[in-house]
């Protein structure tokens, strides 16, 4: 999993690196290198994802091997900090502060001085726009707000290297279009951007190099459609509410790419698993018309299935 | 960024949201309640009750039995050993951790903003208890009192100071360290009433020696007759070189410990 001849320098190194707590193997032996432009590192809850990004950060220090960003250790270099945000997953704060007086504050122990720490807060505060809400205090904004704010903490002092734990969760769509956004021109622009999530289509929405984890293994590494493909050719399973799911199921059990059929309990919902979901989604128009669906999801999109297929492998 | 503007920047964070919370009310009233009795001291007075104990008899009791052995130790136990452990439990160490800044500088910032917090506290009401009690038999004589006022005050802030610092390492060395704090201050610092060396292994037994006032004894001291007082600069070379070992110590085990899992 070294870089390419050719390819961007590293910025963030991992090197048989492991971190356990005690009996529990959080992370084990992981090689793995992340360069400039966007990278998502993708894997189900409890994967390791977390722990990944916090030795990235340099709040663990590895148990074993070396982990490095920008060329020095990331445990016990503070001066990497410099060059370095985290957007952690906690939504804590020092809630009596403002936005302004978070970023303020923060920006001070950067150690700009107090002008330039003002027109920071101010720059980053625009970015994920909260600089009409930044005289208000943190304890009132809502979750997606904190998240913005906690985003923007990590993009005030304008670091090379960006390391974001499930940014966009908990954030509207239009807010979560506008991140997606911010992460792709940060990543264009040349800055090292990690992003953690367990939902494929936020990776997928902001890049297309992946980092896969699991059990604290990185399982593979390269291109979100060669995931997706994987995905395609294991069963996905949709479900669906309908006015009339009996309509629907003697539609829908005709198609080639139906595997099976379950009936939902409360006698609303259709289970479906499908061999080729865009097959499959592309021939549900007119038989949801008629039996009149109101509700579809798919189980199958927090990727447990598709690592669950992959280790199988 | 250097050590002491870092911990400069550390201590306008913690300032405000440690004079302004729940913990520094209670220990206002509690500072206060000093004040509170001297008012009602005052007030006995003047009704003409006789007082068992003259006003500035009865302040140095309260100086050395109920600031400097209990309240005070009890306020740096609960303050200080919360400097790490409120922005552990409350989430917010990784925004300080990942600065460009050494942690032992957090350490020493929050410390700052916890002494001067309870400085804060601790000596408007000694010099309100002090005038109340002091003139409450006429201001005669007052000013040959004075200096004992300004020796209390400098106790006051060696016992936060040095207090603080053993606290503040318990709290970066144990996960649960109030229990060992009130083992220590109510169990280990009696030792301090028995007669010989033994004092000499507390901190009240220093501290009490500064302070001019000669409160009865505690438990066994009673039987085992009045404990040495120590020489001043004696007292104050312990006191200081103490506070400073444990709050060197304090930083060393903080910038080594990954907190961040505990969270």
């Amino acid at each position: 999993m070294t870089a390419p001849a050719g390819a961007p320098a590293p910025t963030v190194e991992f090197v048989r690196a492991s971190r356990w707590y005690g009996q529990i193997i959080a992370l084990n032996d992981v090689t793995a290198t992340v360069g400039p432009g966007v990278t998502g590192l993708l894997g189900p809850n409890g994967a390791g994802k977390s722990t990944f990004l916090k030795l990235a950060a340099g709040q663990l220090a590895p148990s074993q091997g070396e982990v490095r960003v920008l060329g020095r250790p990331a445990w016990g270099s503070p001066e990497v900090f410099h060059r370095l945000g985290l957007c952690s997953e906690a939504d804590a704060f020092w809630d009596r502060l403002t936005g302004e007086q978070f970023l303020t504050s923060l920006l001070r122990l950067t150690g700009y001085e107090e002008a330039e720490c003002r027109r920071r807060a101010d720059q980053a505060l625009a970015q994920v726009d909260l600089l009409e809400a930044r005289g208000r205090r943190i304890g009132g904004y809502s979750k997606g707000m904190r998240q913005r704010v906690k985003l923007a903490q990590a993009l005030a002092h304008d670091p090379d290297v960006l390391l974001l734990d499930e940014p966009v969760s908990g954030m509207d769509p239009v807010n979560r279009r506008r991140v997606v956004d911010l992460v792709k021109r940060l990543g264009r622009e040349g800055k090292t951007v990690l992003v953690s999530s367990h939902i494929l289509y936020e990776v997928e929405a902001m890049t297309r190099k992946v980092l896969l984890i699991h059990n604290g293994r990185i399982l593979a590494e390269g291109d979100v459609r060669e995931i997706r493909d994987l995905m395609d050719e294991h069963p996905h399973t949709v479900a669906l509410r309908a006015r009339d799911p009996r309509v629907l199921a003697r539609v829908v059990v005709t198609s080639p790419h139906v595997l099976s059929l379950t009936f939902g309990l409360e006698g609303e919902w259709l289970t479906v698993q499908t061999a080729r979901p865009d097959e499959f989604y592309a021939s549900l128009h007119d038989p949801a018309i008629e039996a009149g669906v109101t509700e579809m999801y798919s189980p199958d999109e927090n990727l447990e299935s598709v690592f669950r297929y992959l280790v199988a492998r | 960024m250097a050590f002491w503007p870092a911990a400069r920047g550390v201590l306008g964070l913690a300032l405000e949201g440690m004079i302004w919370s729940r913990r520094s009310l209670v220990m206002a009233v509690l500072l206060g309640l000093p004040v509170l009795f001297a008012i009602v001291y005052r007030a006995a007075r003047a009704a003409s009750v006789p007082p068992q104990l003259g006003g500035f008899e009865l302040y140095g009791h309260i100086v050395a039995l109920y600031y400097v052995r209990n309240l005070l130790p009890l306020a740096a136990l609960f303050y200080a050993t919360a400097l790490v452990a409120d922005e552990v439990e409350g989430r917010t160490l990784t925004y300080l951790l990942t600065r460009p800044i050494r942690r032992g500088s957090i350490l020493v910032g929050k410390f700052v903003a916890y002494v001067a917090t309870t400085l804060c506290l601790a000596l408007p009401a000694d010099v309100l208890t002090f005038f109340l009690l002091a003139t409450a038999h006429g201001a005669s004589g007052l000013g040959s009192r004075v200096p004992d006022l300004f020796r209390d005050l400098g106790v006051i802030a060696l016992a936060l100071l040095v207090y603080g610092a053993l606290f503040t390492l318990l709290g970066v060395l144990l996960r649960r360290p109030v229990i060992p704090g009130l083992l220590f201050l109510f169990a280990w610092e009696l030792v301090a009433n028995l007669p010989g060396y033994m004092p000499r292994l507390t901190i009240t037994g220093y501290l009490r020696s500064l302070t001019r006032h000669r409160p009865p004894e505690e438990g066994l001291g009673v039987l085992l007759g009045q404990p040495e007082v120590l020489p001043a600069a004696l007292c104050l070379g312990v006191l200081i070189t103490l506070a400073l070992v444990f709050l060197g110590a304090a930083a060393w085990i903080f910038s080594r410990r990954d907190y961040v899992m505990e969270q």
